[in-house]
């Protein structure tokens, strides 16, 4: 038994070396050191930005780490098209399949290549991008409010969407306004995914409240930001006015009141020492069950103060669009990261393109692969236009059920959005990270796996045609 | 005694599709041939009478149209019989950016070998083929000869009880023929079972036991040499050192006697023993010497020397 494990690892890493060296020894890898040097090294000097820390790091994080991800991403893909492909397009697969290896070892070893080769091209953009961000903070003596952060999101406690739709559709039924020849599990669905980017509207005179419950409590004295983002009409912007109180449930009495009069950008941001809470009025003596303690329970209002003649609505999505920020962990701890959720996409394009390599010549692999790849993101607004009605035919039900799937499948691949994370100073939480690295590094490459061993067993090695 | 069978096939066929499913070549047409234990067996046929495709099946890299296939007595995609073989491709299919030392490594680590052994084998190996000099320039730039010696070391990294070879010898000149058939002997005495094809007859006659004759697809004939070459009616013999008059006394002597004709003839030395005493003087024939890895992991094979006692 140990033995054949320790000669299975043998074989699945000789595949790897070799797999390795293929990769290294072509001038495609000098081209993609090349690109990505540029990338790093050039493009962020290239271009131009607003001249403010946020903007730099704006380019820093998003644009440049985002334009070498996708250069490799593509390279990834490309490569892995042509590693099965071209050793049996070659007839030197027919060398290695007489020798007595399973098709899942081939399919491993070449896969594990792709991973190493990944994290230390990755390794060398995150570290040239961290090295840029070190060397502007640097020269340009960045104050510590504009450093690169890392902080914990925390949403106001809302009902679940499913739970807003069920209510929402109870509401309709009592109204009798459910739609005809419309299933229950359509309608529900549909009202789920409006629940999720509904806009609630603040008119001038209005009061919204929510509330917040951090996952970890604050100790006292850490600030706490406050982040709103909103649509109002572009014209009437200069009208809005408004007033954020913020509160914390363990020092009553006491909240911090913020007048706010410039709505010209999308977005408010403040901060609030928590200090503020157990000073003035509320003192200590007064409340001494939560006095010291850390704080964990907060409660966010904001009036409209408009002239009601003039300003028009604040629109505001309240799952997406609210938001108490908190300090969590150190920006380099959030980069690496950042690094580990994009190393797990690479690793699923690296097993979509070994499985098509197994299926197909190189450039059928690699066209297939670019085709399936845009479908797939393009695919994700199409998914939505898809309505139930069409599902009468079996084919349309086919259809329906194969396009949800690869939606939803992609949907879960791209959830952690590591760099607008990193742009918004937002910390990825473990549990996005595990979540994201489950899903693209392990699930879905072992159904890529699963397929590509059945292609690899079925094949005729020598058959070059 | 019943020996055993390495290599049996009943009734195999093979139909190349194109890509349509439509048939195109049928390249095999119901062959029935069996490989014993420790032979050399040789399969000879004219271009395209299938027997590199006949050799792909039996590896498992094509699969058959029809018909059944044992090899070391289990189903060609057996990994643990894929263990026991050694195969030689017509054109060695080498990685060209690999070095050949690089090259045995790989093969060697594709049958779990650990690493200590593969570095033993590989140097063993290379010394074996003439290849130290060569053995860490990339294998893309070499000589066909010289890719043809890696493709040879390659298919006995594992000390294999069953050598496949697709003609063996193209692409060596004269000394590295003489090499691979020493080769083939040095194995076929140690108790391997050498299966292999070549267009070279006097190749499958210096060193195999057994033949097959593939036309069309098809076999045409099959046994041992010395039977299929055999002339009943005809004696010679060789004498060495004799002047010309007891050579014309001799003659009358046997005419008178037995009452036929007698037909003289002075044999030559062949053109490729004359090449390689030639080329013996220039002191570049190296004596050539089996790896030992090799040696130590087979047995001896008992009975005759077959065909290469003739070597
Ligand atoms: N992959 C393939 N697809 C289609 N036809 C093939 C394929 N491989 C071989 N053939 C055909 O099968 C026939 C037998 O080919 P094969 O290579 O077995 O001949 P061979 O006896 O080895 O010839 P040679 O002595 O030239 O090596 C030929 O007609 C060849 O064209
Ligand atoms: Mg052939």
């Amino acid at each position: 038994m140990f033995k054949a494990v320790t000669e299975s690892a043998r074989r699945i890493w000789g595949v790897t070396v070799l797999a390795v060296r293929a990769s290294l020894r072509t001038k495609g890898v000098t081209a993609l050191l090349v690109l990505l040097a540029v990338c790093v090294g050039v493009l962020p000097n290239v271009v131009k930005g607003d001249g403010t820390p946020e903007g730099e790091l704006h380019i820093l994080l998003a644009y440049t780490l985002g334009f070498a991800f996708g250069i490799l991403c593509l390279a990834t893909l490309w490569a892995a098209c042509a590693l099965f492909a071209a050793e049996i397009d070659s007839e030197r697969m027919s060398l290695s399949a007489v020798k007595p290896v399973r098709a899942a070892e081939f399919w491993v070893g070449k896969w594990f290549a792709l991973l190493l080769l990944n994290a230390a091209l990755l390794l060398a953009v995150y570290a040239g991008v961290y090295a840029q961000v070190l060397w502007r903070m640097h020269r340009k003596g960045w104050e510590e409010a504009d450093r690169p952060a890392s902080r914990r999101v925390t949403r106001p406690e809302l009902p679940t969407p499913r739970e807003e739709a069920r209510q929402t559709l109870e509401l309709m039924r009592q109204k009798n306004l459910t739609p005809k020849g419309l299933a229950e599990k359509a309608i529900l669905r549909t009202l789920e995914e409006r629940a999720q980017d509904k806009y609630d509207v603040i008119n001038p005179g209005e009061q919204v409240r929510w509330q917040f419950r951090l996952l970890r409590p604050l100790r006292e004295g850490a600030p706490v930001t406050v982040r709103v983002t909103f649509d109002t009409e572009y014209s009437t912007r200069e009208h809005v006015k408004g007033v954020c109180r913020l509160g914390c449930r363990e020092r009553p009495g006491k909240t911090v009141e913020v007048a706010l009069d410039d709505f010209t950008r999308n977005a408010l941001e403040f901060v609030v020492d928590t200090r503020a809470f157990s000073q003035g009025s509320g003192g200590r003596g007064q409340e001494s069950g939560g006095a010291g303690g850390a704080l964990q329970n907060f409660e966010l209002t904001f009036a409209h103060a408009g002239d009601p003649k003039k300003a028009s609505a604040l629109m505001v999505r309240f799952r997406q669009d609210v938001a108490l920020l908190t300090p969590g962990g150190s920006f380099e701890a959030n980069l690496a990261r950042a690094a580990c959720v994009h190393w797990g996409v690479l690793a699923l394009l690296a097993a979509f393109g070994l499985t098509l390599s197994a299926c197909f010549s190189l450039p059928v692999a690699a066209f297939v692969a670019t085709v399936l790849l845009v479908l797939t993101l393009v695919g994700n607004s199409v998914a939505e236009v898809i309505s139930e009605e069409d599902a009468s035919l079996w084919q349309n039900r086919v259809g329906i059920w194969v396009s949800r799937g690869v939606h939803e499948a992609s949907l879960r691949a791209m959830q952690a959005a590591p760099l607008t994370a990193l742009t918004r100073g937002e910390r990825i939480e473990g549990g996005v990270l595990g979540a994201s690295l489950a899903w693209n590094g392990l699930l879905l490459p072992l159904c890529f796996a699963a397929a590509g061993c059945w292609v690899l067993r079925r094949r005729e090695m020598a058959d070059a045609g | 005694m019943e020996v055993e069978k390495v290599i049996e096939t009943r009734g195999l066929r093979k139909t190349f599709r194109d890509f349509w499913r439509r048939p195109t070549v049928e390249a095999v047409k119901g062959l029935d041939f069996s490989v014993r234990q420790g032979e050399v067996f040789g399969m000879l046929g004219p271009n395209g009478s299938g027997k590199s495709t006949t050799l792909k099946m039996l590896l498992g890299l094509l699969h058959p149209t029809k018909g059944e296939i044992r090899v070391l007595g289990a189903a060609p995609s057996d990994t643990r019989v894929k263990a026991r073989i050694g195969y030689l491709p017509e054109v060695s299919h080498l990685h060209p950016f690999l070095t050949p030392r690089e090259t045995l490594m790989y093969y060697a680590s594709l049958f779990g070998m650990a690493h200590g052994e593969a570095v033993r084998r590989t140097a063993e190996l290379l010394s074996m083929v003439d290849l130290t000099q060569a053995a860490d320039r990339a294998v893309g730039r070499f000589s066909k000869g010289m890719a043809r010696r890696v493709g040879l070391a390659q298919a006995l990294v594992n000390a294999p009880e069953l050598l496949i070879l697709d003609e063996p010898t193209s692409g060596l000149d004269p000394i590295g023929c003489r090499e691979v058939k020493d080769l083939v002997c040095l194995l076929a005495k140690s108790g391997v079972t050498v299966l292999m094809t070549s267009h070279l007859l006097s190749d499958v006659e210096d060193v195999c036991d057994r033949v097959a004759i593939l036309d069309r697809g098809a076999l045409r004939a099959e046994g041992k040499i010395a039977d299929l070459l055999r002339k009943p009616e005809a004696v010679r013999f060789l004498i060495e050192g004799l002047s010309s008059e007891a050579v014309a006394a001799l003659r009358s002597e046997i005419e008178e006697r037995a009452g036929c004709r007698v037909q003289l003839d002075y044999p030559a030395m062949s053109l490729e023993s004359f090449f390689l005493q030639v080329v013996a003087q220039d002191g570049r024939l190296r004596t050539f010497e089996m790896a030992p890895f090799l040696r130590a992991t087979q047995g001896t094979r008992e009975g005759e020397g077959g065909a290469c006692s003739k070597l």
